[in-house]
């Protein structure tokens, strides 16, 4: 059987017919528990393979009709980066963090004004683009700490409702300083270094996935490597119950305060490659259903699991993509009848999920104190 | 001879009634069900969508209608919070947000599916009555908006204060192991409590549905600002609720009118920094958790 306590999670599986699911996390698990070590090297490799494939003669290009898969998957693995830190602050640590697009939108949004170079709305300085990299994780970290300063002693559920409108102020602000954002229309040329070296749209979006694969193992690899840790125990004490990290003399706010800020840096990283990779960005690009996306994923694959909450982004990405296709296929129906049905059931997954499998798919019951 | 400020007073008078009725039944959901029920926007659109049957499609007057919605409202969702939520009742109010969550995009989407996201209005009949020489007018829309709101408000206000089941309510708020032990079938008293508050957001859902038309995407348009009025009132708090909702009305329409124009867009966010603002002043809400007369 799948764990070592038979009354836990046996009885529950066994109950809902849910064992082959508990077979996968436990051969998945086990072919991931060399996380932190693998990952990290493998990731370097993926960087330095797309790297390669950039700036030597050598041409590779996926068929156009694969082309919507690469661009997907890359889609999945900016999630991916989302999800990692979200599960830092959330999984972890137990911080609701209900804005977390608001990090991936800083990270955009500082990319493209520092290094956009004649865009006809809105303000761009022209730099460098690695400047537009470095300046996207720090202005997410800064608004980490400065939310995670104000509004981390809040309750729960109260930190939720704060971090979403804190979210929606930044939409509405983005939207509405057309001077400095562009407004509705959003900032274009943003420079994208990948596309600018490669002749072939084809090969640089191939590229991007590459690369995008490389710095969401990386992450993953170092994000692993602070929760395997003494400090990641300390997260997770926090989380289960914060009087008790506190009376050991932990600095509960502290930890807290960084995990906010990691998880946001991550975020504006993975804005800054979005900016990059697009060349240009608009409000539209991120709302809450981003955040809702990341939730949801999160949630289904495990919270607290780093690989599972990764492995739950794919799966409602892949849902998306799947129903993307249905849509093409059944021509009765409408893009937009079919938006509503894909997200009907995502809303009922997510309901599900919370009521049978409160620690997701692939996510340790005990670890979590979810069973019941 | 011009008063200044009066239309404004006005225009944030009406959307200070909407926030208000959705934010009665929102804090009461918070201060006996402990859950912070992020579904209670689309509580609000299904009784727009029930609204417009009723007035448009079967023909009721607009004030017939009120009934039919309300209780159709109540039923629907406390339905749905018997099979979704309740089940959920000992998890503690995260899984239940999420939860809500999750149901707020099944009802929404579910409502565009099958209504489509056109805009769809509940017309009413009524006169406007200018003042052009204080330099303001009021419309008969603007008057049953407020004149609804002021019933409700009253209505609750009786019911808590005058009935076995609303000093119940309260008592299971202040505390509900003590409500328990002496007697008060908190259960019965908690189903109650879902049905009210559907109802209540039914009601503000059809008043959004005459005032300026509704879509799937009413209710949780409306939300963060609903959530913003309970807060402010210190959630729990009836009461406290309707002021907070009519604070935030009126800064809305005054933001509105008298930001620089770039800025005339961020009425609601204006409304958003002063819920920050005050979460942050006092971090476990204004004040307790209870349902207060």
């Amino acid at each position: 059987m799948a764990t070592d306590d038979p009354d836990a999670s046996a009885q529950q599986a066994d109950e809902t017919g849910e064992g082959a699911v508990d077979g996968v996390a436990d051969r998945l698990g086990g072919l991931l528990a060399d996380g932190p070590r693998v990952a990290g090297p493998l990731g370097g490799g993926f960087v330095v393979f797309a790297l390669v494939l950039l700036f030597t003669p050598l041409f590779v290009a996926v068929p156009p009709g694969l082309l919507v898969f690469v661009e997907e998957f890359s889609l999945f693995l900016l999630f991916g980066l989302l999800v990692v830190g979200l599960n830092l602050q959330f999984g972890h640590t137990g911080l609701v963090n209900f804005g977390h697009v608001v990090f991936f939108a800083v990270g955009g949004y500082t990319a493209g004004l520092l290094t956009a170079n004649a865009p006809s709305v809105g303000i761009g300085l022209g730099l460098p683009w690695p400047v537009g990299v470095v300046g996207a994780v720090l202005a997410a970290a800064l608004l980490g700490g400065l939310l995670g300063v104000t509004t981390l002693r809040l309750r729960g559920d109260f930190l939720a409702i704060v971090t979403l409108a804190v979210a929606e102020i930044l939409h509405d602000l983005l939207g509405s300083f057309q001077s400095v954002t562009g407004g509705g229309i959003g900032l274009l040329s943003i420079p994208t270094p990948i596309s600018d070296l490669t002749d072939s749209a084809n090969e640089a979006s191939l590229i991007t996935a590459v690369l995008l694969l490389g710095l969401l193992l990386v992450t993953y690899a170092g994000v692993r490597r602070l929760t395997d840790s003494p400090y990641g125990r300390v997260l997770r004490a926090i989380r289960a119950d914060e009087r008790v990290a506190e009376t050991l003399g932990k600095d509960v706010f502290g930890y807290k305060l960084w995990a906010f800020v990691y998880g946001a840096a991550i975020a504006g990283a993975a804005g800054a490659v979005y900016a990059f990779t697009l060349g240009a960005i608009s409000p539209g690009l991120f709302t809450i259903s981003v955040t809702v996306t990341v939730w949801v994923g999160m949630l289904v694959g495990g919270p607290g699991t780093d690989w599972a909450v990764v492995v739950g982004v794919g799966i409602i990405v892949g849902f998306r993509l799947l129903t993307r296709f249905l849509n093409g296929e059944i021509p009765a129906v409408s893009a937009d009848q079919f938006a509503s049905v894909r997200l009907i059931m995502v809303g009922l997954l997510l309901m599900v999920i919370i009521r049978y499998r409160p620690q997701g798919l692939f996510g340790d019951p005990e670890e979590l104190g979810v069973d019941r | 001879m011009e008063l200044p400020f009066v239309q404004e007073l006005i225009f944030g008078l009406v959307t200070g009634s909407y926030i208000a009725v959705g934010a009665i039944g929102f804090t009461m959901i918070y201060g006996l069900v402990n859950m912070i029920n992020f579904a209670h926007g689309e509580f609000m659109t299904v009784g727009a969508y029930i609204g417009f049957i009723g007035a448009e499609m079967l023909g009721l007057p607009v004030l017939g209608a009120l009934l039919p919605v309300m209780l159709v409202s109540a039923v629907v969702g406390w339905g749905l919070a018997w099979v979704v939520f309740e089940p959920l009742s000992d998890t503690g109010p995260i899984p239940l947000l999420l939860t809500s969550i999750g149901l707020g995009l099944v009802l929404r989407n579910g409502i565009r599916l099958v209504a489509t996201p056109e805009k769809r209005f509940v017309n009413l009949d009524a006169p406007t009555f200018r003042f052009d020489d204080l330099g303001f007018f009021v419309t008969g829309q603007h008057l049953l908006l407020i004149g609804t709101t002021a019933v409700a408000v009253v209505a609750v206000h009786l019911f808590l204060t005058r009935t076995q089941t609303g000093k119940a309510m309260r008592a299971m708020s202040d505390n509900e192991a003590l409500a328990r032990v002496t007697g008060i079938e908190t259960k019965t008293v908690r189903a109650l409590v879902w049905l009210i508050a559907s109802g209540f957001a039914g009601l503000a859902g059809y008043m959004l549905a005459v005032g300026q038309g509704a879509t799937p995407g009413t209710g949780f348009s409306q939300l963060l600002l609903v959530i913003t009025a309970a807060i402010l009132g210190g959630a729990g708090s009836v009461y406290g609720a309707v002021v907070g909702a009519y604070v935030l009305g009126i800064t809305i329409s005054f933001s509105i009118a008298f930001l620089p124009t770039w800025a005339t867009e961020l009425g609601t966010t204006m409304a958003f920094v002063v819920l920050i603002v005050v979460l942050l002043v006092r971090p476990g809400g204004i004040t307790g958790e209870e349902v207060r007369a």
